[in-house]
Order: C-alpha cells, then sequence, then structure tokens
C-alpha cells in the first residue's frame, strides 16, 4: 500500500465516521407520553333515578348527647336533599 | 343540605368542629352508602369519588356533579334553586 492510498483510505474512513456521527440519532429525549390517569370511576346512577336511601350516624347530637341519624326516606314527600360525598376529612376535599 | 364521607363519626365530629361546617356530616363507616350511590373505587384504595347529589322531594335524582365540578357548589345550588321554583309554580 503506498502511502498515497493508505492516506487516501484514511481520509474515506474519516468521511465514514464523520457521516456516521452526523446521521446518529441525536439522543433526544423519549417521547414523553402524556400520562393518562386511569378514567375517574362515575357514578352508576343518572338524573331521574331514585335515591338509594340510608340510614348513617351524623355530627349532630341531640338534647341527651346521643348521635343523630339520618334517613334519606324520612325526606321524601318534605324536602329536597343535597347530599356532597367528600373524599375523607381532612384532605381539603 | 348533608355531607358523606366513609370517615368515623368521631373524625367527622371533628373535622365538622375544624371547618365550622353548617350542616350535618354523616359517616359511611361500612362504605354501604358510597357502593350504592356506585362512587366507590375499589380500584384505588378505600377511595370514593367526589359527587354531589341533589335529591327532589320525592327522592328522584335531579342533578349529579362529579369529580372537581362537585367542589364547587353553584351548579347544585342552581339545581335546588330550579326545584324550589318548581315547587313555587306548582
Amino acid at each position: 500500500m503506498t502511502i498515497r492510498t493508505g492516506f487516501a483510505i484514511l481520509i474515506i474512513l474519516a468521511a465514514a465516521v464523520y457521516t456516521a456521527a452526523q446521521s446518529a440519532p441525536t439522543q433526544s429525549a423519549a417521547p414523553t407520553k402524556p400520562a393518562t390517569p386511569p378514567p375517574a370511576p362515575h357514578t352508576t346512577l343518572k338524573v331521574g333515578d331514585p335515591a338509594p336511601d340510608f340510614n348513617l350516624p351524623s355530627t349532630i347530637v341531640d338534647a341527651n348527647s346521643k348521635t343523630v341519624r339520618y334517613k334519606l326516606s324520612d325526606f321524601k314527600g318534605k324536602k329536597n336533599v343535597v347530599l356532597a360525598f367528600y373524599v375523607l376529612a381532612f384532605t381539603g376535599g | 343540605m348533608f355531607g358523606i364521607s366513609m370517615d368515623s363519626n368521631p373524625a367527622n365530629k371533628e373535622y365538622a368542629q375544624k371547618i365550622g361546617v353548617t350542616f350535618p356530616l354523616l359517616s359511611d363507616w361500612k362504605r354501604e352508602v358510597v357502593k350504592a350511590y356506585g362512587i366507590y373505587d375499589p380500584t384505588k384504595s378505600d377511595y370514593a369519588m367526589r359527587t354531589t347529589f341533589v335529591i327532589d322531594k320525592d327522592g328522584i335524582i335531579q342533578h349529579i356533579k362529579e369529580g372537581n365540578e362537585a367542589v364547587d357548589p353553584t351548579s347544585a345550588i342552581d339545581a335546588c334553586n330550579l326545584l324550589t321554583h318548581k315547587k313555587a309554580t306548582q
């Protein structure tokens, strides 16, 4: 191999390395998939459905310091009722 | 107007006192009501969806708001006003 040939090969090699470096995929950040939260649960009830009855202890105490229980059916024919389900106390919910 | 959570009643009492709530908080300790209303999520650890229901005098659900929308009581108040109005015109 003559020096000239060796030099030519070297140049070709260098060019090849350079091209490879250029076309190498750049270190791009992995495509960030938007974090899709799991589907939130939805109530199985619809507007127009009868509201399931309940009978639950409340934060209200009567004159005898006894916890007052509330039944939804007690309000039937008397009052409209708003039920606000909140996550858990002390969570700001 | 009732607030319902799965807290124990003593925890609710403390919470009610702390936030000065003016309506009764109900304790669904046994998770029966959240299940009956279809808002209990067993996939998360013991979690019920924040939801507001407006129920009319006949026991029929007239309005449902879920998730973060349920934090804003405006729509529930609107639904109540609508029911009151309905009553007045009947």
